[in-house]
């Protein structure tokens, strides 16, 4: 295995550096907190980084003919192959370092996908990558809960009663997106065992973020974070609330932040005091009704969002990570 | 007659719905008298972007043959009647498919109308508007500017006021009763009608004369072609920053040359200095790396990719220090922490001036807040 680069972890925000490796002048939306995630994930990498993105919002809204925002290398790759892209790009640069081709030196690979390209399309790639622990490379999905740069289709990543392009509620059918959210981490974290390095994060807390991209990086061998994206233009939310609504997907206990590194569980800001009991989880009602995306949901759909959360907090193993408990006496 | 065009500027995803809701009325108006049309998005427009201009069309003949030259199209080559369904645009628009800036009033023809909704005076509009060498007139119907999003629609009438008008500035098209009958097959309500009556008896249209309007020469730039492109269709990464204005100290970036995003912004955020306390998180939050570092440690948000979002006032934990202003005030890109630096009192009296004048003013929305937000912004509207 290569070397990793020194990244130590950042004190406190006004040491986030200041240097950017993903500028201005791309084609995304008003307030895109996907963008955001770009622009803070390779600021924590640093000018040492090769970037792969596979087909998305961060692809097409971003290098559109002849034009990028991008200061680091970056490529391209097809929708599900943010994995393949990561294992080969890290397998080339050892190679090439190998056969005195390149200068010995740790860079950082990272490879990105959104929900659709990672949560649907790209796992099988994804969890391939996980197994190779010879090579050191970071996959990130950037979960904005559908297909937003093609208008807004449900994905594995959708939450429950979403209204999308797919699943527009009616008259008769209020309720069309009918599956819960996908549990991407955790299903990564518990299937693949040597894998050192899965979190969870959003860029509402900017330091959080850049922290766990450094030390997925760091760690050593193939590494995964998922990050909660509000997105403006699916979400159907005025663009300034970007942020708040990423904070209030956390304090409703909805989404989870964590990080298992080297086998342990660490529950980490908001998540943590609500499972230490420090704070309560706030209403879903607080999230949903922001959004109009939940806009047609009835008092009765809310109370059954609130329940299935509340039972991911009260009900799982491990709250909001593992679904099912051992069965008494097994 | 030939063929009648209409295109409707508007901004992505905030107004795609009413832009739909217009071409299409037109459509339906134009079957009421016997005519074929078609309504249509320009395909480099979608996916639409929150806020990135993007167009829709509609095309009315007198016969399909006619109307057959006017399809496939990528955009008309020319129109009767520009709708611009914010006045902020009028300063010039760049969609995400293409490059520089393109005059509002580019594809209207010689002698036609451009409609906008808007609170200001037309002598305003024209001044931000690109000066050319035909005349056209210019048509306001007097509105707060309509945003929604994706999934809920705010029926503010703009729709119908809109298309009321248009029937009186462009008589050839559809008679007003033709658009009347077309509202009510669409199953819009009598208030809307009224509305589109309302709208036809009471606007006015202010001509243009050549060579008045904004003499900024709208940015462009040129792209090479895929013979000029290098092997294995490599871009050129942009270059790395460095300090403030090419000094020692702070940060700035370097960014994209090629698409400014600015013309995506209908409102912009003014600060002030003196109360910022240096917390980082404007700089830190923004999703597109607008804020240059000053050697003095404050936060200069960049006027040519600042796009709007409203994020920095969202994020600031100092009472008023940001403030997100309505673009229609200003007529230029210039720093403000420049400003600030060379005189601080004017800079201050010019920011109070610009924050009082947004503050009383009525809210400039940005789409959803919450589940019957749009019904408690119509009821202050009242009747304009």
């Amino acid at each position: 295995m290569t070397s990793v680069q020194d990244l130590p972890q950042i004190r406190g925000v006004k040491n986030i550096p200041v240097e950017e490796f993903f500028t201005s002048g791309h084609r995304t939306c008003q307030g895109c907190e996907s963008a955001l995630v770009m622009r803070l994930m390779v600021k924590a990498a640093g000018q040492r980084t090769i970037v792969l993105g596979s087909t998305g919002c961060m692809y097409v809204a971003n290098t559109t003919y002849y034009s990028t925002p991008w200061v680091v290398p970056w490529m391209h790759t097809q929708l599900g192959s943010a994995g393949s892209a990561a294992t080969g790009t890290a397998a080339a640069l050892s190679s090439m370092m190998r056969k005195g081709k390149m200068k010995q030196e740790p860079i950082n690979v990272i490879a990105f996908c959104g929900d659709g390209g990672g949560v649907d399309m790209g796992l099988s790639a994804i969890s391939a990558a996980l197994q190779h622990e010879e090579y050191n490379l970071c996959i990130i999905c950037y979960d904005n809960e559908s297909y937003a740069n093609t208008d807004i289709q449900v994905s594995g990543s959708s939450p429950w009663g979403a209204n999308s392009t797919f699943s527009p509620p009616g008259k008769l059918h209020r309720i069309m997106n009918k599956r819960w959210k996908k549990n991407m981490a955790p299903m990564l974290a518990t299937g693949h065992p040597d894998c050192k390095y899965v979190a969870t994060t959003c860029a509402s807390y900017g330091l959080d973020f850049t922290n766990k991209i450094r030390r997925a990086l760091t760690i050593g061998g193939p590494t995964f974070v998922h990050c909660f994206d509000p997105c403006p233009k699916g979400w159907d939310y005025d663009p300034k609330y970007s942020h708040e609504l990423g904070m209030l997907g956390v304090e409703t206990g909805i989404w989870v932040m964590y990080e298992i590194a080297n086998n342990e569980l660490i529950l980490n800001g908001a998540s943590r005091a609500i499972a230490k009991g420090i704070r309560q989880r706030k209403p879903v009602e607080e999230y949903l009704t922001r959004q109009g995306r939940f806009a047609h949901m009835t008092k009765e759909d809310i109370e059954y969002f609130q329940s299935k959360v509340d039972d991911s907090w009260e009900k799982w193993w491990i709250p909001g990570l593992v679904p099912f408990g051992m069965k008494e006496d097994a | 007659m030939a063929t009648v065009a209409v295109e409707v500027v508007y901004r992505g995803i905030y107004q795609k719905t009413l832009a739909r809701n217009i071409v299409r009325s037109i459509v339906f108006a134009a079957r009421k008298e016997g005519k074929i049309g078609t309504a249509f998005g320009r395909y480099g427009d979608s996916p639409e972007r929150n806020g990135i201009p993007a167009k829709q069309f509609a095309i009315v003949a007198d016969s399909p043959e006619e109307l057959e030259e006017n399809l496939a199209v990528y955009q008309a080559q020319e129109v009767d009647v520009t709708i611009n369904v914010d006045d902020t645009m009028c300063k010039g628009i760049e969609s995400w498919a293409w490059y520089g800036l393109e005059p509002i009033n580019k594809l209207t023809k010689s002698g036609g109308t451009i409609i906008v909704t808007s609170r200001q005076q037309a002598d305003a509009l024209v001044e931000d508007i690109h000066q050319r060498s035909e005349p056209y007139n210019l048509a306001i119907v007097p509105a707060t500017v309509s945003f929604s999003g994706l999934w809920v629609y705010k029926d503010d009438h703009t729709d119908a006021r809109l298309l009321g008008a248009l029937c009186k500035v462009c008589p050839q098209l559809v008679s007003l009763e033709s658009m009347v009958a077309a509202l009510r097959e669409q199953g819009m309500n009598e208030l809307k009608v009224v509305s589109a009556q309302k709208s036809y008896d009471r606007i006015t249209q202010r001509p243009v004369e050549p060579g008045e309007g904004s003499t900024e020469i709208p940015f462009s730039f040129e792209l090479p072609g895929w013979k000029k492109m290098e092997e294995g269709l490599v871009i050129r990464g942009i270059a790395q920053g460095g300090g403030f204005r090419g000094g020692e100290l702070g940060y700035e970036p370097v960014r994209n040359e090629t698409f400014k995003k600015w013309s995506t912004r209908s409102m912009r955020p003014v600060v002030n200095f003196e109360t910022c306390i240096k917390c980082t998180l404007c700089w830190l939050q923004c999703p597109d790396t607008c804020f240059d570092v000053t050697p003095d440690g404050l936060y200069d948000a960049n006027m040519e990719s600042c796009c709007g979002c409203g994020v920095c006032d969202a994020v600031c934990p100092v009472p008023n220090c940001i403030t997100m202003v309505n673009e229609a005030e200003f007529n230029d890109n210039n720093s403000q922490w420049e400003a600030w630096q060379k005189d601080p009192a004017s800079y201050k009296q010019w920011m109070t001036t610009l924050t009082e004048k947004q503050n009383a003013g009525e809210e400039r929305s940005h789409g959803f807040h919450h589940v019957g937000g749009y019904a408690e912004q119509i009821a202050k509207m009242g009747d304009s």
